[in-house]
């Protein structure tokens, strides 16, 4: 039952890194692969806050978003004038300098070592050290982020960033400043990613640079791809499918080592077959 | 003097992989279009190759050395005809393409970690049996001298081949319009395939030397692509002259730039790079 809520948590914290990321690249149509930087700027923030200063986990959480806001207007704005490969690139290059951030300030997130001893939050008498109480912390800000990703794509706002999709010179013709709404919306994820990023700190109380490579950020963007781009229960359902893979995989016997390591065969696999078969992922509303 | 030679040959020593690299990438960027994300884990494959040719089986080096070009070359060969040929006769975007990329390289590059462990391994017998050459007070090993002069001589068989061969003058068409080099007669396909073949060949043998000169991992390829990348887009893509260019300067600023901090800001500072260079000269160096 302890590892189900593991599960769980661990699920929910995935599924609002997808919902959000969906945003930028599922509804705007940006090839964006930085999302684990954003992530691990929330947690490193909470971490940072929790373990050297007095604050709460609350106030480290506000903390964390609007460190990721700053960070993430001014990545956005170098980002406007790249689309296509160069956008993806530049992402990548945004993830692997972040990454590097986290290793070499000794002082400030103890490099290689990692953070290690970060305290659940306790809220109204509640103490969220137990992880049922956690899950349900979890949800509640999946929740939050859910709908007002909903809100965001059912909105106007929403239809123009399909609209920059579709056709970014068309929308742009009829007046619509299409900079300044591919900013705002990276910025909305990138502070959603923050929120996740807190809750895997205070979930997991240890972090370490290696949870925010390049490789993580592929992985969330192989969840939005496999639940399907511009579909928000899709991520809800890729984040399901992967976060529970290598449980399936578990039943097959393998050592730990190659268990590891043949999670990431069927999920490199698993891409190849959906670009092949079904680029728009299972219930998607955009192909790449 | 002091540190001052020995950082100006790691450079040059960084900058000659970065161009065998920046070549292989460049040329089936410039055909294809896209972004292959799956080019680096040939470097891999190639080392882990030779490996298991001369260390397992107990082949002579040389022959393991060619065995493991060929194979690679063969393995570049078949994912282009068995995933992304499929692709573009679907008609596949470039992101879609680069999505089944990410896929090729997760599932290799856990292949090799499945067969040989991800641990560490060099393709050196002895380090200490190396020949060491002393030039104006920095020291370079005789594998290293190897790399400079298979880099020299690999740019010159590009040069000859793309701009003096009947098979290059049809490269640099399709290049410049598939869709013009079909309408001409030039079988596409295929000629794209021989180009897979060639470009996973050098990056095959350039995985070989760096797994002499300080040794292989699974995971070795995405560095070493994304350094290609920038060596090629610095330079200017689809210029030969450029890639050369690109691949010395960004080793020069990488290793001046780890002059007085520590080592791990190398991929930082590489992105850095590649941004600046993004931003205010897209189109690289060398192309107008």
């Amino acid at each position: 039952m302890e590892y189900l809520i593991h599960l769980a948590i661990l699920f929910v914290i995935y599924a609002t890194l997808g919902v959000s990321l969906n945003l930028v690249v599922g509804y705007t149509g940006l090839l964006s692969v930085t999302h684990a930087a954003f992530y691990g700027i929330g947690a490193y923030t909470t971490a940072i806050f929790l373990t050297k200063s007095g604050v709460g986990f609350f106030s480290s959480l506000v903390s964390g978003i609007v460190i990721v806001v700053v960070i993430s207007f001014l990545v956005g704005v170098v980002l406007s004038k790249f689309k296509g490969d160069y956008y993806a690139l530049v992402t990548f290059g945004f993830n692997a300098i972040i990454f590097a951030v986290f290793l070499n300030w000794q002082n400030l997130t103890n490099g290689s070592l990692g953070v290690p001893g970060i305290s659940r939050p306790e809220l109204f008498g509640i103490n969220f050290a137990n992880n049922f109480n956690f899950l349900i912390l979890a949800l509640i800000f999946f929740v939050l982020v859910y709908f007002a990703s909903r809100f965001i794509v059912n909105s106007s706002f929403g239809r123009v960033l399909k609209a920059i999709r579709e056709d970014e010179t068309a929308i742009a013709v009829f007046g619509y400043k299409t900079l300044s709404f591919k900013l705002v919306v990276f910025i909305i994820s990138a502070a959603m990613a923050a929120v996740a990023g807190s809750l895997f700190a205070s979930y997991i109380t240890f972090i370490d640079p290696s949870s925010f490579q390049l490789t993580e950020s592929m992985f969330i963007l192989a969840i939005i791809i496999l639940g399907g781009l511009g579909n928000l229960r899709g991520s809800i359902l890729g984040a399901l499918f992967l976060i529970l893979l290598p449980e399936i995989l578990r039943f097959v016997g393998f050592s730990s080592d190659i268990d590891a390591q043949m999670r990431q065969v069927v999920y490199g696999i698993i891409l190849i077959l959906l670009m092949l078969y079904r680029p728009q992922g299972l219930i998607g509303e955009y192909k790449l | 003097m002091g540190i001052l030679p020995q950082l100006i040959l790691n450079s040059i020593i960084a900058g000659a992989i970065y161009t065998l690299v920046a070549l292989s990438f460049n040329l089936i960027y410039s055909t294809t279009k896209f972004f292959n994300l799956a080019h680096g884990v040939m470097a891999a494959i190639g080392g882990y190759a030779v490996f298991y040719f001369s260390k397992t089986l107990g082949l002579d080096i040389h022959i393991a050395i060619v065995l493991g070009v060929i194979l690679t070359g063969f393995v570049g060969f078949g994912v282009d005809k068995f995933i992304y040929l499929q692709l573009r006769k679907r008609k596949a975007s470039n992101m879609v393409l680069l999505v089944a990329s990410l896929g090729v390289m997760t599932a290799l590059q856990a292949i090799i970690a499945i067969l040989f462990s991800s641990r560490f391994k060099t393709l050196s017998g002895n380090i200490d049996t190396q020949k060491i050459f002393t030039i104006l007070g920095g020291v370079i090993t005789q594998t290293q001298l190897v790399i400079l002069l298979s880099a020299v001589l690999i740019m010159a068989g590009f040069v000859i081949f793309l701009y003096k061969t009947q098979f290059g003058k049809t490269v640099r068409a399709i290049s410049d319009d598939e869709e013009v080099a079909r309408i001409i007669g030039i079988n596409t396909n295929k000629i794209i395939g021989y180009i897979f073949f060639i470009g996973s060949a050098v990056t095959g043998f350039t995985g070989i030397l760096i797994g002499f000169d300080v040794g292989i991992e699974p995971t070795m390829g995405l560095s070493l692509l994304l350094k290609g990348v920038i060596a090629s887009i610095v330079g200017g893509v689809g210029n030969i002259y450029g890639g050369v260019l690109g691949a010395f300067l960004l080793g020069f600023v990488e290793n001046f730039g780890i002059w007085k901090i520590s080592g791990e800001w190398k991929d930082a500072i590489a992105f850095a790079l590649l941004i600046v260079f993004l931003i205010f000269r897209p189109r690289g160096i060398m192309n107008k």
